[in-house]
C-alpha cells in the first residue's frame, strides 16, 4: 500500500511529501478498509451459514427480508441495535462493560498479519504467524471476564468450561502450525504464502517446478495432517458445533453470555463470526496458499512493488483482484465445511470433548511434529548437518523418499492413536455395580 | 530507540515495576494477590534483562534467551503455586495468609 | 523521530507503573488480575518497542493467554464464602514498614545504582539512522539448538515436572467426584440388578456401554 500510495501521491500527482507521511496515510488507509470488512464478512457469513444450514435441514432460510433474505443480517444488526441494555444489579459494573470489548479487540488486531492479496498485507511482522495465535488467545480472558462479572451461576459454569475448550485446543493448533513452520523455516506469514509457489510441490523443496501457484503444503503428508488436526482445532476455537458447549442453549441457557443482550451480545456474536472467518482464512494461507493461484504471481512480477518500483498500476489492481478472490473463495469454502460438520454431528460433551483434545489430537500433532523434522533432513539437510546419504540423489527422489516416508509415519501413527483412544474411551464406560447399587436399589421399584 | 531513550530509563522502569511488586507480595493478604506480586517482580526482571540486550549487547542472543527461560520458570511457578494455593482452600476454605500459620511457632 | 519514540515510551512506562500500583492497592482480587494483564500487556509493549518482537510475542502468548487466565481460574475456585469483607492488603504498621521498604529500596539503593554507573554502550556500527543489525528468531532458535541446549532441555524437563506436579497437587480424589450416569448406564444397571444372572450388554449401545464387574453376592441376595 505504501508503495501504490507513494506513486500516486509522490509520482503521479507530483506531491513532494516525505515518507512519514506517505506511511501515516497508507496505514489509516489499510486501518480504515480492514474495519469496514471485518463487520462486512460477518454479515455475510450470518447470513451465508443460515441459508446453508437451512437447506440442510430441509428448510429454506431467511427470504424475507431483501432479495432471497440478502438484507436479513441489517434487520438483525438494528435488532441489536436497539434493544435493551439490561446489566444485572448484582454484577461487577466494569469488568461486565469491558469484557465484550476483550473479546472482539484481539479478533480485529489478527487482521493486521493477514496477507489479502501479494504486497497486501497490513503489517508484515518476522513473528506473524505467532503473533496470530498469541492475540487469539487474549479472547478467553475477555470470557472469564464476562462469567465472573455477571453474578451468575450459569455464566460462571459456562465461562469456565468455554475457557477449558479454548485453551486446551490452542495447544494442538499451535502444534500443527509448528510442523509448517520447520517446512517453511520462518514464522512470518508472508513468507509462508511465498514457499507455497509450485505445482503440487512446492518451490522450496524441488527448484524448478514451474510456477502455477500451486505448491500447497496441503499437498504433502505433514501438512495434510497438519491442517486435518488444525482444523478441528478452528472448530473447537470457534465455539462451532461439534464442540459448541458454551453457547449449548438447551444445556446451560446462553453460557457465559447469560446476562447480555443488545449491542453487548452483539459484539459477542460479532466476535464469533470474524473468528471463524479468520481462522478459515488462516487454514487456507498456511495450508492452501493463500492468494497464491495460477497466474497472480505472473501478474504481480509486473506490478508496482518494492522489487519493481517502475511497475504498471494495472497489474497491480489485476493481481490484487485474483489474489483476493482465490483467499475469499478458500476461506468461503472451509466455512462451508464448518456450517456443514455444524449440520451434520451432535454435540460432544464436555469431557469428551477434553478428552478428544488432550489424548488424541495432541499426541497426533507430537508426531506430525516428528514427520516434519524427518522431512526436512531428507528434504534440505545436507552433509555439513550430517546426512550424507542423500549428497548425490535428484531433488524429485529426495522429494519422493520424503513424501513416501513421512507418509507411512502419520498414516501409521494415525491408525495407531485412533486404536488407542477408541480403547481408552471404551475402558472408561466401565462401571462398578457395587459403587451404584445403594442408589440404584433405593429407587427400585 | 537506543538514540532516543537512555538505558537509565528503562532500567529506572523496571525497578519501580520491582519494588511496587515487593510491596504487594509482602502486603497482600490473599495468596493469590501474593502470587501476582511475584509475577510482576520477574517482570521487572525481564524488562531488565531485554534492556541490557538491547542496548549493551544487541549481535549476541543470550539476553533474549535468558528472558525467554525466565518466562518459562515464570510458568511452572505459577501453575505450582496456584495448584498449592487451591488445595490450601480445599482444607482451609480461605485464602487468607494470615489464617493459614499452622506452622507457626 | 526521537520525541516520538520519547513520548511512546513515556506512555508504556505510565502503563506499567500505573498498572501495577492499581495491581497492589485495589481491594477487590479479580480487579486485581485484571490490572495484572494491563501491566502485561505494557510490558509486552516495552519489548517491542525494544525490537525484541519474538519475547514480546511470546510475553503476550504466555503471561496474557496462560497465566493470567490461570490466575483468575485461581481466584475464581477460591473465592472467600463471607464475601469481599476481608481486608485485602494488611494492617497498620506492616503496611507502612513494607512501603517504607519498598521505597528506601528503589530510592536508595536501585536508582542512585543506575545513575551513577558508568554504562559503556557500543557505538553505533554506522552513521546515525541505520538501522543495526539485531538477532531475531532465527538466531534464537540457533541459540536453543546449539549454544543452551542443556538450558532448554532442563527447562523442558521442569516444565514437565510442574505440569505433572501441579495435576497431582490440585487432585480431587476419585472417591469425592461420583459419576453422574445417563440414563442409558441408569436403567442397564437397573436391569442387571434386577436379573439373577449376568447378562451381555446389547450391542447397539452407544458409546459408554456399561461392562461392570463381575456380579458379586450382593445379586445373590435380589
Amino acid at each position: 500500500m505504501y508503495d501504490i500510495i507513494d506513486a500516486l501521491l509522490n509520482r503521479a500527482l507530483g506531491f513532494g511529501w516525505p515518507g512519514w507521511v506517505i506511511a501515516l496515510i497508507s496505514h489509516l488507509a489499510v486501518t480504515t478498509l480492514l474495519f469496514v470488512i471485518a463487520p462486512l464478512q460477518m454479515l455475510f457469513l450470518t447470513y451465508y451459514e443460515r441459508r446453508a444450514i437451512a437447506r440442510m435441514q430441509d428448510r429454506i432460510g431467511p427470504n424475507r427480508v431483501g432479495p432471497a433474505g440478502l438484507f436479513q443480517p441489517i434487520a438483525d444488526g438494528v435488532k441489536m441495535f436497539t434493544k435493551e441494555d439490561i446489566v444485572p444489579a448484582a454484577a461487577d459494573k466494569w469488568v461486565h462493560f469491558l469484557a465484550p470489548c476483550v473479546v472482539v479487540a484481539p479478533t480485529m488486531l489478527m487482521f493486521a498479519v493477514l496477507p489479502w492479496g501479494p504486497g497486501m498485507v497490513p503489517v508484515d511482522l518476522s513473528v506473524g504467524l505467532l503473533f496470530f495465535f498469541a492475540i487469539s488467545s487474549i479472547s478467553a480472558v475477555g470470557l472469564l471476564m464476562a462469567g465472573l462479572a455477571s453474578s451468575n451461576k450459569f455464566a460462571l459454569l459456562g465461562a469456565m468450561r468455554a475457557v477449558a475448550q479454548m485453551v486446551s485446543y490452542e495447544i494442538p493448533a499451535v502444534l500443527s502450525l509448528l510442523a509448517v513452520v520447520m517446512l517453511t523455516g520462518t514464522l512470518s506469514v508472508v513468507q509462508v504464502i511465498e514457499a507455497q509457489a509450485g505445482l503440487f510441490i512446492s518451490r522450496a523443496d524441488v527448484p524448478g517446478i514451474p510456477d502455477l501457484g500451486l505448491g500447497w503444503f496441503i499437498f504433502t503428508p505433514v501438512g495434510f495432517l497438519a491442517f486435518v488436526v488444525f482444523f478441528i482445532a478452528a472448530l473447537a476455537e470457534g465455539e462451532r458445533t461439534p464442540f459448541d458447549i458454551p453457547e449449548a442453549d438447551s444445556e446451560i441457557v446462553a453460557g457465559y453470555m447469560t446476562e447480555y443482550s443488545g449491542m453487548k451480545f452483539g459484539l459477542f456474536y460479532l466476535a464469533q463470526y470474524v473468528l471463524n472467518f479468520l481462522l478459515c482464512a488462516i487454514a487456507a494461507v498456511i495450508f492452501f496458499g493463500g492468494w497464491q493461484g495460477p497466474g497472480v504471481n505472473w501478474l504481480y512480477a509486473q506490478a508496482i512493488s518494492p522489487a519493481n518500483p517502475d511497475g504498471n498500476w494495472v497489474f497491480n489492481v489485476l493481481a490484487g483482484f485474483l489474489g483476493v478472490f482465490y483467499l475469499l473463495a478458500k476461506t468461503y469454502a472451509f466455512f462451508f465445511v464448518m456450517v456443514w460438520v455444524r449440520g451434520a454431528f451432535p454435540r460432544l460433551r464436555v469431557d469428551q470433548l477434553m478428552d478428544f483434545g488432550w489424548k488424541f489430537l495432541i499426541p497426533l500433532t507430537l508426531v506430525n511434529i516428528v514427520s516434519a523434522a524427518i522431512w526436512v533432513a531428507l528434504l534440505r539437510w545436507g552433509p555439513e548437518q550430517g546426512i550424507t546419504f542423500t549428497q548425490n540423489w535428484a531433488p524429485v527422489l529426495r522429494w519422493g523418499v520424503a513424501f513416501v516416508v513421512t507418509l507411512a509415519v502419520n498414516v501409521g501413527a494415525y491408525i495407531a492413536l485412533a486404536r488407542i483412544f477408541a480403547a481408552a474411551q471404551a475402558g472408561q464406560g466401565r462401571i462398578d455395580l457395587d459403587e451404584y447399587r445403594d442408589t440404584l436399589t433405593a429407587t427400585l421399584r | 530507540m537506543t538514540a532516543a531513550v537512555p538505558l537509565e530509563a528503562v532500567l529506572v522502569v523496571a525497578g519501580a515495576l520491582f519494588c511496587i511488586g515487593l510491596f504487594g507480595a509482602l502486603s497482600r493478604r490473599n495468596l493469590v494477590g501474593v502470587l501476582m506480586g511475584i509475577e510482576l517482580m520477574l517482570n521487572a526482571v525481564n524488562v531488565n534483562l531485554v534492556a541490557f540486550w538491547r542496548y549493551l549487547e544487541p549481535r549476541f542472543i543470550t539476553g533474549q534467551t535468558f528472558a525467554i527461560f525466565i518466562i518459562c520458570v515464570a510458568a511452572a511457578e505459577a501453575a505450582v503455586g496456584l495448584a498449592m494455593v487451591i488445595a490450601i482452600y480445599r482444607n482451609w476454605l480461605t485464602v487468607n495468609a494470615d489464617a493459614v500459620d499452622s506452622l507457626k511457632g | 523521530m526521537a520525541t516520538v519514540i520519547q513520548i511512546i515510551f513515556g506512555l508504556i512506562a505510565a502503563l506499567v507503573v500505573g498498572a501495577a500500583v492499581m495491581v497492589v492497592t485495589v481491594r477487590n482480587v479479580i480487579h486485581a488480575a485484571l490490572w495484572l494483564i494491563a501491566c502485561f500487556f505494557g510490558v509486552g509493549a516495552l519489548y517491542m518497542l525494544l525490537e525484541a518482537e519474538f519475547l514480546a510475542v511470546v510475553q503476550v502468548l504466555v503471561y496474557v493467554g496462560a497465566i493470567s487466565i490461570l490466575i483468575l481460574f485461581a481466584i475464581m475456585l477460591t473465592r472467600q464464602v463471607t464475601g469481599e469483607g476481608v481486608r485485602q492488603l494488611v494492617g497498620g504498621w506492616r503496611l507502612w514498614l513494607t512501603a517504607a521498604i519498598s521505597a528506601l529500596l528503589f530510592a536508595v539503593a536501585i536508582v542512585p545504582t543506575i545513575i551513577s554507573h558508568a554504562w559503556n554502550l557500543p557505538a553505533p556500527p554506522g552513521p546515525p539512522g541505520t538501522p543495526e543489525p539485531l538477532d531475531g528468531v532465527a538466531e534464537l532458535g540457533r541459540a536453543f539448538v546449539y549454544e543452551f541446549l542443556l538450558q532448554f532441555q532442563v527447562a523442558g524437563v521442569l516444565l514437565t515436572v510442574a505440569l505433572i506436579g501441579a495435576i497431582v497437587i490440585a487432585f480431587e480424589e476419585r472417591a469425592r467426584r461420583r459419576r453422574v450416569l445417563t440414563l442409558a448406564e441408569e436403567h442397564e444397571l437397573r436391569k442387571r440388578l434386577a436379573q439373577p444372572a449376568p447378562m451381555e450388554a446389547p450391542a447397539g449401545e452407544p458409546a459408554p456401554a456399561p461392562r461392570a464387574a463381575p456380579i458379586s453376592e450382593g445379586e445373590a441376595q435380589q
